[in-house]
């Protein structure tokens, strides 16, 4: 694989276009970059992150999105160019900082923005569009239609950034950041990064001066100003193009990856010499004369984009200013129903909305040929359900808190949030978790719950919530629990990793993103100095951890603390061998004559028991398990043995 | 009413659900799903299985045919009397004055069992013991010594079946068990049908059965133990004959009354439908000798019950002696009194005359006590 950092311009490299951002921003001689992991975004400070030593940049994994932007700026503000990255909810929890950023302006070095959506939620707790946050906040926002332009665009928005003064942004979706593409790579800046904090800023950039501060309302008149600006440059970007015929049956506006898809619906219809393919890579603030001059290409427009309807609307009212004599194209789009208004697209999609808009029948492949391909691909799919690594320490953790709740009998409730113990919602977890927002929302949800006391509530509330998202969004809400005496307890799932997103560092691991070792942040340590009861638990040991809990739910008084410490089982299984070897006992098992009714596979679901049908015993993927050797402590005729292996 | 389709979830909804569970542990510990805790038999996943629900048949609150099960363990239909089948009722006190002075009464529990396990017919005892602080709790006792532990009474519902179940299949030697009315119940139905994936019931060669007008809800009535005694200082809990009409805790140094109202509060609910005061399906039913001090009434109901009372008598470890009739009618009075109010109760609760709930009786016995 080729390093971000090569030098060797004028060659094509193949990129992922997370690597394709971050080379852009090398290129552009970005000195500071700050992240929070999160899909689908990771890739572009891990990148960053591997090369920042050789390439003399500062690379690092922030406790989260709003403490990365902010830093960023500090960068920004001593004149050195910076980066902050995120995936989509990333920006929601930056958004107060950008709101009072935009108004004061950046420092000296560029300060970029990059906002990863994941359309379809494939791996994230909901579906958003982030591109009309750039519009609510006035943020000059640009997306890349291919890898090539997933590099130029990034060098280009640092050039942008400080030329307006003003933070700028880069919208990219799962199918860019995560796809691979050729890259002609640019030449690498030579220049040593030199930091110095002005006390005295030019207008443009209202930072402390030596006047008095400017007033808000007046920053907001300079902000709009700079975003007049940006729309005077971007009428003339090359990442905005038509192509097409010059009266074109239909013209598609598109942008991002939605424009392959259009390209290649367009070229499946063969309908090169009748559909124009109106490009945008320069969306906030939208280039209205350019808009304006390729609107009269089609009677008819078709939007094609994901999620919201943003180019729609962004065009619409530039076509409700036009003047009254101008012809008025039929729109087609999200609000006309030939673009789904939610989820991802792809070429079929957009296939079946020309062709509906042209009257065309287009027939992609035979139905009967479909359905039977369809048929033999799902056949070669084992039967699998979203679950818990074997041996995660997830697994065992729910199974306490089910039974420690189930033995309560009072209607434990636990919220959850973000994490791989999301997946506590469903069998994985055995259905526990009952609440699911952003990161941090369980232990906030619980803040409430914990405090109806006064109004006859009773059932015990646990909060999980993953290590990273400990430090990253809970403490607040730790704090005000235990001030306000809300009782609940703060179940820390700590697997000593933020897992679901690649094995980041976080401030209890001790080691930078960039390698260094350095002081771990000990939670317990943290949460006893805050005045919590504080309980470490090892969820693999499941009678105690169960009877901990028990006696947790059932004690008086205000938030407190379990934390439920096993190293995340890949990470584990990366350093050293299996524990034990774990078999079942064919003698012992009884199958279907034991009443446990098949707890094993039917109730606890580790993907290392399988259940064999011949036979109608449980058994011991040997290929999956990882010898956690939990399972031995659920079988009821102790059929599972665990051998120090 | 068919039994062969039913499992946990019915078990909830037709009895724990409805307030008819008495704790008696028979569902629970025999699977993974059903366990005891703090008062309650929890539930902690869904069983799916249909075909084998032991847990719901031996339930002593789900269908009990009263002539089947008494074919089974007196080989004769159900006596439609006041206190069930007996070959002869006594009254006694152990010789002993070590248990004496331990037992409730007379001592007859600890005298019976013991010489039980002195003599091999058993090799431990499945008790009720009353832990430090003062919870009960099932116990398996192996020794006299702890048989001792575990005289005298509590008062609450305590699930010695759970333990019961608890024994590894293999390994069960021959037990005894001395129990509630309704603990009885559930054993007479598993001797009746015998459960599969446990200890076999046939192990169980003695079960003692005790008199029982209601029982208290150990964890609520524990609570309220707590917040007027020093638990860990009581030694003994004990209801003195009428007319005192109280509830007396003994500590180490002084005795405390609460008003037996104040105490029936904590009675479980579902004593108001059991029918048995005498634990008819009993080798020997033991309880208090009305109006006489130091005294248990023995009831000996089966050959098993006959040849242990004779070898206690024999070996003089028992002191026996006629029971004067009036306390005999007296206790017939009141074992019929108990069963009329809970058929009564059980009619009221199901709102029809015809739906006895869990009580299956002659249709001629059913009439006489609804009259």
């Amino acid at each position: 694989m080729t390093s971000i950092d090569i030098d060797a311009p004028g060659t094509s490299q193949l990129l992922v276009g997370n690597e394709a951002i971050a080379r852009g921003a090398l290129e552009a001689g970005v000195g500071f970059a700050a992240a929070y992991p999160g899909t689908p975004s990771s890739e572009i400070l891990g990148s960053l992150a591997q090369v920042a030593k050789n390439a003399g940049i500062y690379a690092e994994w922030s406790i989260n999105e709003m403490v990365a932007m902010e830093a960023a700026a500090g960068a920004s503000f001593a004149g050195i160019r910076a980066l902050a990255a995120m995936k989509q909810n990333g920006i929601n929890v930056v958004s107060d900082f950008l709101a009072n950023l935009v108004m004061s302006g950046i420092g000296k070095g560029g300060l970029v923005l990059v906002s990863c959506d994941d359309p379809s939620a494939i791996s994230s707790s909901n579906e958003q569009d982030t591109r009309p946050i750039a519009q609510w906040l006035d943020i000059p926002l640009v997306e890349p239609g291919d890898f090539q332009e997933a590099k130029d665009m990034t060098k280009w928005l640092f050039d942008l950034a400080e030329e307006l003064g003003t933070l700028c942004m880069l919208r990219s979706v799962t199918r860019i950041a995560h796809a691979r593409g050729n890259v002609k790579l640019g030449k690498l800046p030579k220049k040593q990064h030199k930091a110095h904090f002005d006390q005295v800023h030019d207008l443009k950039n209202v930072m402390p001066t030596t006047l008095m501060p400017v007033p808000s309302s007046l920053r907001h008149y300079f902000l709009h100003v700079k975003i007049d600006k940006a729309r005077e440059k971007f009428e003339s970007s090359s990442f905005n193009r038509y192509v097409g015929p010059d009266k074109a049956d239909l013209m598609v506006i598109t942008s991002g990856n939605c424009w392959l898809y259009s390209q290649d619906a367009v070229k499946a219809l063969g309908l090169e010499n009748r559909v124009g393919i109106l490009k945008l890579g320069t969306l906030w603030p939208m280039p209205e004369k350019f808009i304006r001059k390729h609107l009269g290409n089609s009677q008819k427009i078709l939007f094609v984009e994901e999620i919201d309807p943003f180019l729609e609307r962004s065009v619409m009212e530039i076509v409700a200013n036009l003047p009254s004599s101008s012809p008025r194209p039929t729109f087609y789009g999200k609000r006309s129903g030939h673009i789904n208004a939610y989820g991802e697209l792809n070429p079929n999609m957009v296939i079946k909305a020309i062709s509906n808009i042209l009257l065309l029948t287009y027939q992609p492949r035979d139905v009967e040929y479909s359905k039977k391909a369809e048929a033999s691909a799902k056949s070669n799919v084992p039967e699998r359900s979203m679950t818990f690594c074997a041996g995660c320490p997830h697994r065992a953790t729910f199974w306490t808190i089910k039974n420690a709740i189930k033995l309560d009998g009072r209607g434990g409730i636990v919220t959850g949030d973000i994490g791989c113990y999301s997946m506590g919602l469903g069998p994985a977890g055995f259905f526990q978790v009952r609440t699911m927002h952003c990161m941090g929302a369980g232990a906030g949800v619980a803040n409430g719950l914990g405090k109806l006391g006064q109004f006859g509530f009773d059932q015990p509330v646990l909060a999980v919530v993953g290590d990273s998202t400990f430090y990253h969004a809970t403490i607040p809400a730790l704090i005000n629990g235990i001030y306000n005496q809300s009782k609940f307890i703060l179940v820390i799932l700590d697997n000593s990793a933020t897992a679901m997103t690649g094995f980041q560092p976080h401030p209890g691991t001790g080691i930078t993103a960039m390698g260094e070792p350095t002081q771990a942040i000990s939670m317990e340590a943290l949460c006893r100095s805050l005045g919590a009861r504080v309980e470490i638990c090892d969820p693999f040991d499941l009678k105690s951890t169960t009877a901990t809990l028990l006696e947790m739910m059932s004690e008086g008084g205000g938030a407190k603390v379990a934390i439920m410490r096993r190293q995340c089982e890949l990470l584990r299984a990366k350093k050293e061998k299996p524990p034990y070897r774990v078999y079942v006992d064919t003698e012992k098992c009884i199958g279907e004559a034991c009443g446990c009714d098949r707890l094993c596979t039917r109730v606890f679901l580790c993907p290392g028991l399988t259940w064999d049908k011949k036979v109608g015993k449980s058994k011991i993927d040997e290929v999956i398990c990882n010898g956690c050797g939990v399972c031995v402590d659920i079988c009821p005729q102790g059929a599972i043995v665990r051998e120090a292996a | 009413m068919s039994r062969n389709a039913k499992g946990c979830k019915e078990l909830f909804e037709e009895v724990i659900d409805v307030g008819l569970c008495t704790l008696c542990g028979a569902c629970a510990g025999g699977c993974p799903y059903l366990v005891y805790y703090k008062g309650r038999i929890a539930l902690l996943d869904n069983c799916a299985r249909m075909d084998d629900a032991q847990c719901y048949e031996y339930c002593p609150r789900t269908y009990l045919d009263m002539n089947e099960i008494s074919q089974k363990i007196f080989g004769m239909p159900y006596d439609d009397g006041e206190i069930g089948t007996t070959q002869e009722v006594l009254m006694a006190r152990s010789t002993d004055s070590v248990i004496r002075g331990k037992a409730q009464y007379g001592g007859v529990v600890t005298t019976l069992l013991s010489l039980a396990l002195t003599e091999g017919f058993i090799g431990g005892a499945i008790l009720t013991k009353t832990s430090d602080d003062k919870t009960p709790s099932p116990f398996l006792a192996q020794t006299v010594d702890e048989m001792l532990q575990c005289s005298g009474s509590s008062y609450m519902a305590c699930p010695v079946l759970e333990r019961y179940n608890q024994i590894p299949k293999d390994t069960g030697g021959k037990l005894g068990l001395v129990a509630m009315p309704c603990q009885v119940l559930a054993v007479a139905k598993m001797k009746a049908h015998p459960p599969q994936n446990r200890v076999s019931i046939n192990n169980v060669r003695l079960v003692i059965g005790l008199f029982c007008t209601w029982a208290l809800s150990p964890d609520k009535f524990y609570q309220f133990l707590e917040e007027h005694l020093d638990l860990s200082k009581v030694k003994k809990f004990d209801i003195p004959p009428p007319p005192a009409n109280r509830f007396d805790v003994f500590t180490t140094s002084d005795r405390t009354s609460f008003p037996l109202e104040q105490v029936g509060k904590f009675t479980m609910p579902t004593c108001a439908y059991c029918l048995d005061m005498t634990s008819e399906f009993a080798d020997i039913s033991v309880g208090a000798a009305e109006g006489i001090e130091g005294w248990n009434t023995v009831i000996v109901r089966t050959d098993t019950g006959a040849k242990l009372m004779k070898m206690a008598r024999q070996k003089g470890k028992l002191q026996v002696d006629t029971l004067p009739p009036a306390s005999l009618a007296h206790l017939k009075e009141a074992s019929l009194l108990k069963k009329k109010r809970a058929l009564k109760e059980i009619v009221k609760k199901s709102g029809d005359m015809n739906n006895l709930l869990y009580v299956g009786l002659s249709p001629r016995f059913t009439e006489k006590l609804l009259a």
